[in-house]
């Protein structure tokens, strides 16, 4: 039997078979088809609705023509008089935004990488991979992250008053949730060789998942905490709208008054921000991992 | 076989270990004696690493009793403080070593002593390791040829570097046994003579029992004083390096009909 010798008749037969078939590619990619097709019908939607009418139209050309001119000083003909600079007001809520998301995120840290820990399942012991605990921590995190963090401001809100901690709080639960689930897969899918290798010779599980495993993940860990942190602040931002005075809340009140100049100045601010920070992460990300 | 007397390293009494349907020991009967050199060989999938894995209480017997460093292995070895403080009477390198790759070579070097520690022990010597600490690592590393390695990252070095560094950690045990899981299956020859030659006067020097499974006949045979040879699970012969019967190594290779149909 030659090796590239004319196929055998079996061989041949199977040569013109499809390589999807039996697989269920085609299924999922369909019913995504089919799904949008029926969403749009029910909704109504039609591509019309995206062509502004008469007043709208000359209202987004103004927004738009707004863009090359970012204010640098306030558009309304009358300003209090003890009002601050309008950039200095910029920069305030700049500082505003960066503060509420990192307390945010130190609280979703300080909270989630335990969480994790106990999520993970490396934790449990060998044959009962989904114990307790884990069960347990991996519901609470499920429940954390199910409520939107505009919608936990929303109801402490209603309980506390909305107080730049409170806002953290918020922010920082759903956060702290997916920080947990994320680390804790990137735990469980961690090389397990070292790990074994020690608890081979005697080695706790708690010592070889934070001395042998955390170690292989932590560059991917810092990574995804400032891909969060670029997120909290972005989060941060719309929070304003509920009157903290992030970048959102001005951003709201020149819209509001129809001072698009000056929505715009938030708006680039708000673009240099997220751009300065992943420039930062990502210089610090090369030199972890 | 009788019970263990106090020469004795490990015994084992017609141990059984069963994977699912797959039996990897087969009613083993085994005596290694504190202090021998001891070279498994056999084809891949002969019970060597179970066997291993057995004698550092990683793996626990169905049937049969295994008496190991004089601890006589029950079901729970391994998750109690006694049981993690047994295995960590004996040092292990595992064939694809375990390190760390990320870490630095004292922090792999340390781990060695997790099995002696608490919690917060282990994460202050990898975290910071003392004075006491860094002299032992770094005597180690010289022992091994690598003291200048002592603060680099494990994975800038090479492969025979990196073996060396997982002979430092398993000595850092201070163990009364080291086991060795194919140490040369992935170096290169010049480099595979290097280690064994280097794990057996080691072990030669400290008066440790070394057990190491391989795949080179040769070296086995130049470096070890007795060869246990393991086919399907059962000791196909278990003698002195001299005294290996014609044709034993051959047969122990050769594959059954069954393995070539299947």
């Amino acid at each position: 039997m030659s090796l590239l010798g004319a196929p055998s008749h079996q061989n041949s037969d199977q040569l013109g078979r499809s390589l999807w078939q039996g697989s269920s590619v085609r299924w999922i990619l369909l019913s995504i088809g089919a799904a949008l097709v029926v969403s749009f019908l029910v909704l109504g939607l039609s591509p019309r609705d995206l062509v502004p009418g008469e007043g709208g139209l000359q209202l987004t050309q103004r927004f738009f023509k707004a863009a090359i001119q970012p204010a640098t000083d306030y558009q309304a003909d009358t300003v209090p008089e003890d009002a601050p600079s309008f950039l200095g007001q910029v920069g305030s809520a700049v500082v505003a935004t960066i503060r509420l998301a990192a307390a945010g995120m130190g609280i979703a840290l300080l909270v989630g990488f335990p969480l994790g820990i106990f999520a993970c399942r490396h934790r449990c012991s060998p044959g009962s991979e989904n114990c307790l605990l884990r069960r347990v921590t991996r519901l609470t995190i499920a429940l954390m992250r199910s409520v939107h963090e505009l919608i936990w401001a929303v109801i402490f809100l209603a309980a506390f008053g909305l107080t730049e901690l409170v806002a953290a709080v918020a922010l920082a639960i759903p956060y702290a949730g997916t920080l947990a689930k994320i680390f804790a897969e990137m735990l469980d899918e961690s090389p397990s060789s070292p790990a074994s290798a020690l608890e081979s010779v005697g080695a706790s599980r708690t010592q070889t998942l934070l001395l042998a495993r955390l170690p292989g993940v932590i560059g991917e860990v810092v990574a995804y905490a400032f891909y969060r942190f670029e997120c909290a602040v972005r989060s941060s931002a719309v929070l304003g709208f509920l009157g903290i005075p992030t970048l959102g809340y001005f951003l709201k009140l020149s819209f509001d008054e129809l001072q698009f100049n000056e929505v715009w100045t938030y708006l680039y601010a708000l673009l240099a921000l997220v751009i300065i920070l992943d420039l930062w992460s990502r210089s610090l990300r090369s030199r972890l991992v | 076989m009788d019970n263990a007397s106090e020469t004795d390293a490990f015994v084992l009494n017609g141990a059984s270990v069963r994977y699912g349907e797959h039996l990897a020991l087969d009613t083993l009967n085994l005596r290694i004696t504190e202090g021998e050199r001891v070279a498994l060989v056999g084809p891949s999938g002969s019970g060597k690493t179970t066997l291993l894995r057995l004698l550092n209480a990683s793996v626990i017997p169905q049937s049969g009793t295994v008496n190991s460093l004089g601890v006589a292995l029950s079901a729970d070895a391994g998750s109690t403080a006694a049981g993690r403080r047994h295995q960590s009477r004996i040092g292990l390198i595992p064939q694809d070593l375990g390190l760390v790759p990320n870490l630095r070579v004292i922090q792999n070097v340390v781990a060695g002593k997790f099995g002696t520690q608490g919690l917060l022990a282990a994460i202050r010597s990898v975290i910071s390791p003392n004075q006491r600490e860094r002299e032992k690592a770094y005597t180690l590393l010289a022992r091994v040829g690598i003291p200048e390695k002592l603060f680099e990252r494990t994975d800038t070095l090479s492969g025979g570097q990196q073996q060396r560094v997982a002979v430092a950690r398993a000595l850092y045990q201070q163990p009364e046994a080291l086991l060795a899981d194919e140490p040369v299956s992935s170096v290169d020859p010049a480099r595979a003579l290097d280690t064994v030659s280097l794990l057996t006067s080691l072990a030669e020097e400290e008066g440790v029992t070394l057990v190491m499974s391989l795949h080179n006949l040769d070296l086995a045979r130049e470096y070890f004083p007795r060869l246990i040879g393991l086919r399907s699970g059962q000791v196909a012969f278990d003698s002195p390096a001299a005294e290996v019967p014609e044709g034993a190594f051959e047969k122990l290779y050769e594959l059954s009909e069954e393995e070539l149909l299947g």
